[in-house]
């Protein structure tokens, strides 16, 4: 499995200042990776020419082992005339059906799945909309700040059962957080202004799973590479 | 809901009375040009029957006509949602054709299709029909990112699904646009029956202008003013009720 990006060079439209110019980097390996990087700095635009959202730059992007791509962010929403359970079951493909239990046990979805989306709190809309994600097929899944407002105990038993259910897909996962990227991903692609270069940065996580001991010193090793190299 | 709208009713049509029984008064003008009270009260005991019974004819008409254009409305709507020239080519005419006045074309309608019902159902349903048009259009050209990117990354999206979810989150704007456009299916209805047609309130009121005779139409103003008032709340109670089925406050 191999996702690669060579010599990305973006505009916004009408805009003269680039976004990317000649980002290069790649992803090599199946598991939990990051995009991390301060805000506006192109995460979110890097993600949407993944999935061919944006066009209309240069360069090119490889993929080996990658065919469906899914993305998805924050704000989504469900359609409001459903509870979540009967959106879960209508729009969960054969393959994933047998997850479903699994994954509202591990999300704490339990007792909000007769609800409706309006009626969830933002980490229940957050963590329902992310597992319809997981649900699906895909071989990539670009998940943007789609943790935003879970607590850390939760958002931790989450992405460790998403490891642990989900070993050989590839995750990238945008977000602010340094502790969690460190924490958890295997890659880390740091992504820099344009005035510096190379525009990213490849780190070694601490890729922390269950049944893996996390040594502290590393961790906050990692996490001063992460600040330095931002 | 309906005691207010009959009180505000109430309100503006005795306020109007007033007004031309000050005018009638203050300028000294003969009961030929403005009845008095009682000459009013008179009429509406002799022709009180016979105008409710055309008031509803005309609501009656005015319904079928407000069903009609809503459902070519939303016909149309779906196509003019596309992104293709089709799409594109309807919400163009649409805008244009809208600004030519329907009351210009009536004559012709009624020349061609004579000035039974159809004349008077096909006018009803031009006149709220392009209000209706041009909000559905537009709400069904609105994609609601956040929910249909989902079905778009996971390839389910499809027509009917589009305009269900584009639909569903409008549902507040399609209800009060529909209720709106009540009063315009009314006002259609007893243009086309004023114009040219043999039924109806409207062409009472014609018959009624043609005697001069103001005491009837005060009578018919007032029936229709009513009649309309218990439409547009029969609309509003039954937008509550789609909303709050489509919107459940509990589980399904």
């Amino acid at each position: 499995m191999l996702l690669e990006f060579n010599d990305i060079s973006y505009k916004y439209p009408g805009s003269i200042k680039a976004v990317f110019k000649n980002l290069t980097c790649r992803i090599s390996t199946p598991g939990f990776h990051a995009l991390f990087g301060p805000s506006g700095v192109g995460k979110t635009t890097l993600a949407k020419i993944m999935i061919g959202g944006v066009q209309g730059f240069s360069g090119e992007i490889a993929t080996t082992g990658i065919h469906h791509i899914l993305y998805t962010y924050n704000l989504e929403r469900l359609p409001g005339w459903s509870s979540a359970r009967e959106h879960l079951q209508t729009t969960t493909p054969d393959s994933g059906k047998g997850k479903i239990d699994q994954l509202v046990a591990a999300f704490g979805l339990e007792p909000c799945m007769n609800s409706r989306f309006a009626q969830l709190s933002l980490g229940q809309q957050n963590r329902t909309n992310l597992a319809r994600y997981l649900l699906q097929d895909f071989d990539l899944l670009i998940m943007d700040e789609s943790l935003a407002n879970v607590d850390e105990v939760t958002k931790e038993k989450i992405i460790l059962t998403m490891k642990t259910i989900f070993p050989n897909r590839c995750f990238l996962y945008i977000s602010h957080s340094i502790v969690e990227v460190a924490k958890f991903c295997r890659q880390i692609l740091v992504l820099r202004g344009q005035h510096k270069s190379p525009q990213t940065v490849t780190l070694r996580g601490q890729d922390y799973m269950d049944g893996k001991a996390l040594v502290k010193k590393d961790l906050e090793q990692t996490m001063l590479e992460i600040v330095n190299a931002a | 809901m309906l005691h207010r709208r009959i009180y505000q009713f109430f309100i503006i049509y005795f306020l109007g009375i007033a007004t031309l029984f000050i005018i009638k008064y203050g300028l000294n003008l003969s009961d030929y040009v403005i009845p008095g009270p009682s000459e009013i009260w008179q009429t509406g005991q002799d022709v009180f029957t016979r105008y409710f019974f055309n008031v509803v004819d005309t609501l009656s008409v005015a319904i079928l006509g407000h069903l009609l254009s809503i459902c070519l409305a939303t016909l149309v709507g779906i196509v003019g949602r596309l992104t293709l020239w089709i799409g594109s080519f309807i919400r163009v005419a649409a805008y244009n054709i809208q600004a030519y006045p329907i009351v210009a074309v009536a004559p012709i309608i009624f020349i061609l299709l004579g000035d039974g019902l159809s004349s008077r159902l096909l006018i009803t349903a031009m006149i709220c029909y392009f209000p209706l048009l041009l909000s559905f259009i537009g709400i069904l050209s609105e994609p609601v990112t956040e929910i249909e990117h989902f079905y778009e990354s996971t390839m389910r999206m499809n027509w009917r699904l589009q305009v269900k979810i584009r639909a569903f989150e409008n549902i507040n704007k399609i209800v009060t646009v529909i209720v709106g456009s009540g009063t315009l299916a009314m006002v259609g209805t007893i243009v086309s029956e004023f114009i040219a047609a043999n039924a109806g309130i409207g062409h009472s009121i014609r018959m009624a202008l043609y005697q001069s005779d103001l005491a009837k139409i005060l009578v018919a103003l007032f029936l229709i003013g009513i009649c309309t008032s218990l439409y547009l709340v029969s609309l509003e109670g039954l937008g509550q009720v789609v909303q709050k089925r489509l919107q459940g406050n509990t589980s399904s």
